[in-house]
């Protein structure tokens, strides 16, 4: 820094504790401002980490076809078991596919209980959803064909049912059939129920078991299904495989399913966030403009009251930018302090609506700069006027003013 | 800028005048009409003499001094300063020359109430671009040619008034300016604190510094090599003692 940068932040800093009471209202604007951007920005950092957290679960290369819903009153459809089939063969691309039956249940194990997330599927879902095991082995395709009456436990079922041992081997009764556990899965992030973009499954509540062997009995179709999912080698024909699943099922079946696509919901929620952006941007541009117009009010009022010293200073060899450069400095330093207040409101506002809203928040650092950059401009673009003014002062005059 | 030839000097008369003015007017719109405050002086000023410019309140002295110290300019006619023409010069040439060469004494003296007395000196020196390291060294020889070096840290409040006008002088001089200017720096001080300050003019002269003093007190005109009395805008008279 040079010497000249030094002194006259000294000077800004003495002068403004000059007036307390009147610097610390002054910046009341720019704090504000700022901590409703940093508030409302680590709200958004938050949801848009979340969201990026689900995809990242689901994959964005993956697609999830539902059956069509039922008009009111009807039982809920299926799709097809055979479907899955067709679909690996003719969707190009596709690298594993999975068929799912979903029911959600109790497990019973040696006296415990857990709700549990009944997914009956084939070996091909390991793959297509990036399933992680902790112990033991997947479902077999021999599991499949002999209807073995084998099962996987999600995490938090694992521990729900054997907090003190290996639940490997032993036996777990599930909607009135025992079922012996032959693998765990690793631990996943679960996905948050509120302000989440895509309700993804908790697989750490899943028991997953073959297909066949869960048995709903009653009325359904004992070939359709509730869900097919697949993933492609590369997310990038990840639109064009959807549709082609699309319209196959459709064929198939005479209905359209419902497609879930990650991918394409991850856009529609950067299109959301983008306007999220747009309004919280707005918010902080008024704040801050109010702020930095009470910025310009105390120090035209500070160029008034120090005119004479603005002659003297002329006097004694200032340039009119050396002036300018004062006041610029001042009015840089009031905004930053108000920046730096601002920031901290701020985090502690995100804080708080994290813990009574429960919307989950974050702050990213390059946001804290960018308000502390912020803030520098407002000083240095509304502090321009009265620094310019108080340049351009006749020194005669200005020497004259009491 | 025609008349140049008329300030040359041969070498045989020392070097040229620190200060030329050739018909200086300076007069300020006001309303529809002009007051006039400066009308045609001039006047030569050479290095190392001590001038007073002595006249009523009205007469122009003030507005002399400004212009002499290149803190305003003349409405028409030639000023020179060490030789160049003040015309030409743009702002930030004219900050620069009263910074390195003008030292301003004023009446109230016009201490920055927020500094202490040696910020107050260091002041110049901001706008000179000196190192950091050499402000407090260079503000306290100034303070100690006036004798002010214990006063130092105090506020210009704390100071009684030829204290306060003292620390003013060092301000003037902590850049080794050429050329010294007193706008009555003894009309804010009682008898004899005045009289101080008149010595301490008087010993800096002594010292090679060129003083223009503006009074309307006789005795403070009375220790001046030359006097210049003004009235109305005009050179009166002008006596060498």
């Amino acid at each position: 820094m040079s010497p000249a940068l030094v002194v006259l932040l000294r000077l800004g800093a003495r002068s403004l504790r000059l007036h307390k009471l009147r610097s610390s209202l002054s910046i009341l604007g720019v704090v504000f401002g700022v901590a409703a951007v940093v508030a409302m920005s680590s709200v958004g950092e938050g949801a848009r980490r979340e969201t990026l957290a689900q995809i990242a679960a689901l994959g964005i290369d993956t697609v999830t076809l539902k059956p069509p819903a039922p008009p009111a009153g009807e039982p809920a459809a299926t799709l097809p078991r055979a479907a899955a089939e067709s679909l690996a063969r003719v969707v190009p691309g596709v690298q594993a596919v999975a068929p799912l039956r979903v029911v959600e249940l109790q497990a019973d194990a040696a006296g415990r209980s857990a709700p549990v997330i009944a997914l009956g599927t084939t070996p091909g879902y390991a793959e297509a959803a990036r399933l992680e095991l902790a112990a033991g082995r997947f479902l077999a395709d021999l599991d499949v064909a002999d209807r073995k009456r084998v099962a996987v436990l999600g995490a938090s079922v694992a521990r729900a049912l054997f907090p003190l041992q290996s639940p490997l081997g032993e036996s777990v009764r599930l909607g009135g059939d025992w079922y012996r556990v032959v693998g765990t899965l690793q631990e996943r992030a679960a996905p948050r129920a509120r302000a989440a973009a895509i309700r993804a499954r908790d697989l750490n509540r899943a028991v997953i078991v073959p297909l066949p062997a869960l048995d709903r009995g009653g009325d359904r179709q004992p070939e359709g299904v509730d869900e097919i999912v697949f993933r492609l080698a590369s997310p990038d024909g990840v639109a064009a495989a959807a549709s082609v699943a699309q319209a196959l099922v459709r064929r198939a079946t005479g209905a359209a399913p419902e497609v879930v696509v990650p991918r394409e919901i991850l856009r529609q929620r950067e299109r959301t966030q983008r306007v999220f952006n747009v309004v919280t941007g707005a918010v902080a541009a008024i704040s801050l403009l109010v702020g930095g117009i009470g910025i310009m009010n105390i120090m035209l009022a500070s160029v008034a009251e120090r005119t004479r010293e603005v002659g003297v200073r002329r006097a004694l060899g200032a340039r009119r930018r050396d002036v300018a450069a004062q006041f610029l400095v001042e009015s840089s330093l009031l905004t930053v302090t108000g920046g730096l207040f601002g920031s901290v409101l701020g985090l502690v506002g995100a804080v708080l609506i994290q813990a009574f809203a429960g919307w989950p928040t974050a702050v990213h650092p390059l946001m804290l700069a960018a308000a502390l950059v912020v803030a520098l401009g407002v000083g240095i673009g509304f502090g321009f006027y009265p620094a310019w003014h108080a340049a351009g002062l006749d020194p005669v005059e200005a020497l004259r003013r009491e | 800028m025609g008349g140049l030839g008329g300030v040359k000097h041969p070498p045989d008369q020392g070097p040229p005048p620190l200060v030329v003015l050739r018909d200086v007017v300076r007069a300020y719109p006001r309303g529809s009409s002009q007051v006039v405050a400066l009308a045609g002086v001039s006047l030569e000023i050479r290095a190392g003499e001590k001038l007073a410019i002595m006249g009523p309140s009205g007469s122009g002295k003030t507005t002399l001094l400004s212009i002499l110290g290149c803190l305003d300019r003349p409405t028409s006619g030639e000023q020179l300063f060490e030789g160049r023409s003040v015309a030409s010069l743009g702002d930030d040439e004219l900050s620069r020359l009263r910074n390195r060469s003008v030292g301003f004494v004023f009446q109230a003296f016009h201490l920055i109430a927020q500094l202490t007395v040696a910020e107050n000196v260091e002041t110049p020196l901001l706008y000179e671009g000196a190192p950091l390291h050499e402000w407090r060294p260079r503000a306290l020889r100034a303070l100690e040619r006036v004798g002010l070096g214990h006063r130092a840290d105090h506020r210009p409040s704390e100071l009684s008034g030829g204290e306060a006008q003292r620390a003013a002088i060092a301000r003037a001089l902590v850049t080794s300016p050429r050329l010294l200017l007193a706008d009555e720096p003894t009309g804010n001080l009682d008898t004899r604190t005045g009289e101080e300050i008149r010595a301490l003019l008087d010993e800096l002269h002594a010292q090679g510094a060129t003083v223009v003093l503006v009074t309307h007190n006789e005795a403070l005109g009375r220790g001046a090599e030359r006097v210049v009395r003004l009235r109305d805008g005009r050179v009166e008279s002008e006596e060498r003692r």
